[in-house]
């Protein structure tokens, strides 16, 4: 704990010291715990989706209906446990699977590796960000079975955790306020994150490495955590509202006393736009390293990539209302938040045709990351028209609450970011594990998830247009032909899934050794120059950037 | 070996069981914090019910000991946790660029704080502004009928200057340490933490005073809730730069801290600015400004 | 093979779509339902602009991707160039994609006023939305609020749409304006009318506005757009769109009863006969 055992810090302790991983203070080992965890959330979180598309599969109750036990056993409720099912599997996918793999799984293992560093500013907070995940998760999870509303058990509001469902009138129980405690520390800890990825940042460069020498990648792991460390509290603060609406007797979102439901949604949103940003920023840095690197080209355009992050970033915190157009806004703030959201499509269209032009005029070889990448690609562009559609209030009247909005995020999100977060886990694999994975089966994977997700996602836009709104376990019979397609689209993800651990397992037990550099000329960063997998401690002597 | 020994001044911290600590404490307060708060038969049954149970029959609150609990490890760990960082520090483990990094990190934390603030601002001026959209008449106006405010000019004037005043000595105690008059800085820190206890003192006598009820259930209603929250986020803010500063002194006191090197006091001065800024806020806009 | 026979299915049924019903979802459509007022004709009109815009954007991105992967394969281009600039294209990327916001805000704007600011009205209607039904007044005739509840799936009989009939549906005359406000008891909700393009919040302690005018006489379904609890799914609205005679005759004999009903029942059939002779 102090200064005695500093000249051991080269000893590479055992895989099996479990001491190793609850006390780290080592951002790659850490990273790894990240990574892990982000892997245990998806796979619960996509279960979760599982079940909803069991439901969704055809119209009536299938599932949530009393009487249905999964496997036989597990029984699985009534259509408020259908509400849980899907707030959960947002809020899971989101807090406990996104983030954790970009933020803190890549942005851990690479931003101290990318700017030559040997480790992050603050080792040791680093470990509490990640322990603080586990017991945020700990809480959410335990909530899903306490009182809910009355007769029923956990938090069915969404993940938008709207008052008056959220507060007392909507749910009573205890369930509601172990989720927002459960927040509560998972905010602490991604706002302890920002501020160590930014001292990071700031700090810690190589000698020589200018702001705007800094790979893409930490740009863009900056830009998020600011916009982490700037949104998250006000979260924070609305959800403390919620808190002491319920239990201390305050009245912020009461109308009773005075308090207005739709301040909550102002907060909620000011943090929540920001928010889902934070989630596709890291795949915007990911992506340029892996476009750059298979087409043997610098990224086009680095400064105005970079600066597109940030007025992503700055623009961002300014259009919170467009998921609010039907509250009952006046007319003239509407008009104001159509205009800022669609000005985002400028710099992010900045990006798509970065890449595209860093392709051009490139020697490209399609090795897997560079599948998933250009996979992102067009499928996020598929997102993002689909958001220009929505930030026009006019149209908005007709599509808020409906599977439109449910297509443009799943696009750009189970879509955009988790093939982001693909991209980077095939990119980066070797570095991290030190073994190569079967690149055969890599692309199965990637064939099963493009197909597998447009299949799942692309007919809801057709159920949102014709009216199918948001959150329902049955629908009218009129949706159900794009619904059943919808549900076989997800068995299609779900082979992908089996054979990502298909591929996991291969590569522990063929144990191929991994090469520093599996990627040639074209892998141009730091992280590259060292061994995969890097030494525990590298860069004892700085790097010198020229 | 020693072609591996750090040839840089980055400080690679020993592996610590505190962060563990601490989570499994705030799991363990949030879990007995629920437990508390709704008596809502948490683990009524069985092993756990001590901990967890719904309390007293009938009670609006359950047990507080799991609560407790929780509680004790979190502070257990920061006095773990910031113990090692000063033996650390003895240990000379702080260099400069290290140094630099907590200046950062205590800038950063300090506007993610100001961001927490926000939030109840926001509450209160929408209410303060946009107060007609409310359906109830009685809620359509500010302030809400029934509530009487403070006169700005009697305890929240006093508060103010104050603050102001301790912020003038807190600086008198960092500007004594830098030119090593050790008396000096600890006099200054003595005032400072004297006129901390005395606005809580202050914040007390008015709040016992008011003209509008908390909760919802005595009277109250969202004046009540935005001035309470946000001035007595204000106030724990308060408490807890005192016993920052308080630390500071201690520290002092027992030999701590150079001249040179006293990021400590430096953090807790600039903690203390910044709630004082945050009341130079309250002051103007819910004392005065928004008076009704 | 129910997958493909599914997708087969759907696209035959698609090009039907147009054929079928309104006020109501149908199996395998790909686009709005049938707009039966001014502001939902708009909002369709301009959809189709943005549809127009988005779907050559995307398939221009496409292209773009497919050609260079085709075009700069290490196979046909084993030697990179070094370009990273090119400051004509980075101007027009950026400028191109500000002049085509530039026109879809010509036209977003003019729609969002047309439909936010409440032009003068006939009469208004006042809806609450409680956990997990409807209540309607209908405070200038005099009318007060009924309840509206979904016919449970058991008791569905001819005629009637399984999650979206309701008891006592909300009648209105055909083109009358009508304002419509809405408010909640306990939760949020939405009163959302896909035929209508209406979609407005329900939020306890506020009163919300919005205005139609149908001009088609028919039934309309639609559904709570805001999740609000268990049954969220299960509190449709079912809006009848009738002659003034009929609307006359429907307040006269209380809304919200079996009588009022009736005249309902009795104008649907006869609209039936009708329609039938007509073929
Ligand atoms: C990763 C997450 C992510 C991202 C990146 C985005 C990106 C965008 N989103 Fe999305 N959004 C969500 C996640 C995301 N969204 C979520 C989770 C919700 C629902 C929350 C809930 O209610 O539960 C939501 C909902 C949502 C709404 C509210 C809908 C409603 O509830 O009624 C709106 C409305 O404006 C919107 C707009 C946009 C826009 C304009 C963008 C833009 O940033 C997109 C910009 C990109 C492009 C436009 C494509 C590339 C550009 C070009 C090729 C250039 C040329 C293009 C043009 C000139 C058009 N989003
Ligand atoms: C990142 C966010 C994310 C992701 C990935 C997904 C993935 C999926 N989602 Fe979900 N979804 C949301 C966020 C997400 N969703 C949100 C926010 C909501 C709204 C909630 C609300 O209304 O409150 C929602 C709602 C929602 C609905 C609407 C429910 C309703 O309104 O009634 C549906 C219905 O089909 C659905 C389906 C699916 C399906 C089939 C997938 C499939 O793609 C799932 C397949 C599984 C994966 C893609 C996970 C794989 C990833 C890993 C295993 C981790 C790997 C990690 C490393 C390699 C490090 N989701
Ligand atoms: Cu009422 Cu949803
Ligand atoms: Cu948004």
């Amino acid at each position: 704990m102090s200064a005695d055992s500093a000249t051991h810090d080269d000893h590479t302790p055992s895989l099996w010291d479990w001491k190793r991983w609850v006390y780290s203070t080592n951002h790659k080992d850490i990273g790894t715990m990240y990574l892990i965890f982000a892997i245990f959330a998806g796979v619960i979180g996509g279960a979760m989706s599982g079940m909803i598309r069991l439901e969704l599969a055809e119209p009536g109750l299938q599932v949530f209906n009393d009487s249905f036990k999964l496997f036989g056993m597990l029984e699985m409720g009534d259509s408020h446990n259908y509400n849980v099912m899907v707030t959960m599997h947002g809020l899971i996918m989101i807090f406990f699977m996104v983030m954790p793999a970009m933020i803190g799984g890549f942005g851990n293992w690479f931003v101290p590796l990318q700017i030559g560093a040997p480790d992050m500013a603050f080792p040791r907070m680093n470990n509490i960000s990640f322990w603080l995940l586990p017991a945020a998760f700990g809480l959410a999870f335990m909530s899903m079975f306490v009182g809910g509303p009355a007769g029923g058990e956990g938090f069915g509001g969404g993940w938008v955790l709207y008052p008056p469902l959220s507060g007392l009138t909507g749910h009573p129980g205890p369930a509601m306020d172990l989720l927002i405690l459960s927040l509560h520390l998972a905010g602490i800890s991604s706002i302890l994150g920002a501020i160590n990825f930014i001292t990071t940042i700031f700090n810690m460069r190589a000698p020589g490495m200018t702001m705007h020498k800094m790979p893409l990648f930490v740009w863009s792991i900056l830009v998020t955590v600011f916009l982490l460390l700037l949104s998250l509290p006000v979260l924070a603060g609305a959800l403390t509202m919620l808190l002491t609406d319920r239990n201390f007797g305050t009245s912020f979102f009461e109308p009773a006393g005075g308090g207005d439901p739709i301040m909550f949604q102002h907060l909620f949103w000011f943090f929540g736009h920001p928010e889902v940003y934070i989630l596709i920023l890291p795949g915007f840095g990911i992506i340029s390293h892996i476009v750059s690197t298979f087409s043997k080209k610098p990224v086009f355009g680095y400064l105005g990539m970079a600066y597109a992050m940030v007025s992503i970033g700055v623009i961002g915190f300014l259009v919170w209302a467009h998921h609010m157009y039907t509250v009952g806004m006046p007319v003239d703030l509407k008009a104001y938040f159509v205009a800022a959201t669609m000005v985002i499509a400028v710099p992010t269209g900045i990006k798509i045709f970065s890449w595209i032009a860093t392709m051009w005029g490139g020697s490209i070889t399609y090795r897997t990351p560079m599948m998933w990448a250009i996979g992102f690609i067009f499928l996020f562009t598929v997102g993002g028209v689909t958001g220009v559609v929505l930030a026009n209030a006019g149209v908005d009247a007709a599509l808020h609450d409906t599977y439109y909005v449910v297509a443009h995020f799943h696009y750009v999100l189970s879509l955009g970011a988790v093939f982001a977060i693909f991209a980077g886990w095939y990119f980066w694999f070797e570095k991290i594990f030190g073994v190569k994975y079967n690149s055969l089966l890599a692309r199965l994977q990637f064939l099963f998830f493009f197909v597998g997700a447009n299949v799942i996602f692309f007919p809801q836009h057709f159920l949102g247009l014709n009216g199918m709104q948001r959150r329902v376990p049955d629908y009218a019979d009129g949706f159900a032909n794009w619904n059943e397609i919808s549900s076989w689209g997800y068995a299609i993800m779900g082979v992908g899934m089996i054979i990502f651990f298909l591929i996991l397992i291969e590569a522990m037990m063929s144990r191929r050794k991994g090469e520093a550099n599996p990627w040639g000329e074209g892998a141009t960063t730091l992280e590259w120059t060292l061994s995969s997998p890097p030494p525990f401690h590298q860069f004892s002597t700085l790097p010198k950037i020229k | 070996m020693s072609a591996h020994a750090a040839n840089h001044d980055y400080h690679l911290v020993d592996p610590s069981p505190w962060p563990i600590v601490g989570s499994i404490g705030a799991f363990l307060l949030a879990v007995g914090a629920v437990a508390y708060m709704t008596a809502g038969g948490l683990f009524a049954e069985g092993p756990l019910a001590f901990f967890y149970g719904d309390g007293v029959e009938g009670d609006a609150r359950g047990t507080s000991m799991g609560m407790m609990i929780g509680f004790a490890i979190v502070i257990w760990t920061m006095f773990g946790w910031w113990g090692d960082m000063i033996k650390e520090s003895n240990a000379g483990l702080h260099t400069p660029v290290v140094d630099l990094g907590m200046r950062y990190g205590m800038i950063l934390f300090i506007a993610s704080e100001v961001m927490f603030f926000v939030a109840w601002f926001w509450s209160f001026f929408e209410y303060a502004i946009f107060h007609e959209v409310r359906l109830d008449p009685g809620m359509a106006m500010f302030p809400p009928t029934g509530v009487e405010t403070f006169d700005p000019w009697h305890i929240p004037l006093m508060n103010t200057l104050v603050l102001l005043l301790s912020g003038t000595t807190v600086t008198w105690a960092h500007h004594a340490l830098q030119h090593d008059d050790r008396k000096g800085a600890k006099l200054g820190l003595l005032v400072t933490v004297i006129l901390g206890v005395c606005f809580t003192a202050l914040q007390g006598v008015e709040y016992a005073e008011a003209g509008f009820e908390f909760a919802l259930a005595d009277g109250g209603n969202i004046y009540g809730s935005t001035f309470y929250m946000a001035t007595g986020f204000h106030g724990a803010h308060v408490i807890i730069g005192t016993i920052f500063l308080f630390i500071c002194l201690l520290r002092l006191q027992f030999g701590g801290m150079s001249a040179k090197k006293h990021f400590g006091l430096e953090a807790a001065a600039w903690y203390w600015h910044f709630v004082d800024v945050v009341w130079l806020f309250l002051f103007s806009f819910v004392y005065v400004i928004y008076q009704g | 093979m129910r997958f493909l026979a599914a997708i087969a299915l759907t696209w035959i049924t698609a090009t039907t779509a147009a054929m079928a019903n309104t006020g109501i979802p149908t199996d395998g459509a790909l686009g709005f339902q049938h707009a039966v007022t001014p502001i939902m004709e708009r909002i369709v009109e301009f959809h189709d602009l943005l549809l127009w815009i988005i779907v050559p954007i995307t398939l221009f991105v496409t292209a773009l991707l497919a050609y260079v992967m085709v075009r700069y394969r290490a196979k046909a281009n084993p030697v990179p160039s070094k370009n990273s600039h090119n400051t004509l294209l980075e101007v027009i990327w950026t400028g191109l994609p500000v002049l085509i916001l530039m026109v879809i805000s010509f036209y977003s704007f003019p729609l969002l006023y047309m439909s936010d600011e409440i032009p003068e009205t006939d009469f208004t209607i006042k809806a609450t939305g409680y956990q997990w039904y409807w209540g309607y007044e209908y405070p200038d005739h005099g009318v007060e609020q009924y309840l509206s509840n979904m016919i449970p799936e058991d008791e569905i009989v001819d005629g009637q749409e399984r999650l979206l009939s309701v008891d006592y549906p909300l009648v209105v005359p055909l083109n009358a304006t009508v304002r419509l406000q809405v408010t909640a008891a306990d939760v949020i909700h939405n009163w959302a009318m896909p035929s209508f393009g209406s979609k407005i919040d329900a939020v306890p302690g506020r009163l919300n506005e919005i205005w139609f005018q149908v001009t088609e006489l028919g039934t309309y379904y639609g559904q709570c757009s805001e999740l609000c609890g268990r049954l969220h799914g299960y509190m449709p609205i079912e809006v009848r769109v009738v002659s003034q005679d009929v609307f006359d005759a429907w307040i006269a004999a209380e809304p919200g009863t079996d009588d009022a009903n009736a005249i309902l029942a009795q104008n649907t059939a006869d609209r039936a006969t009708r329609l039938a002779q007509l073929d």
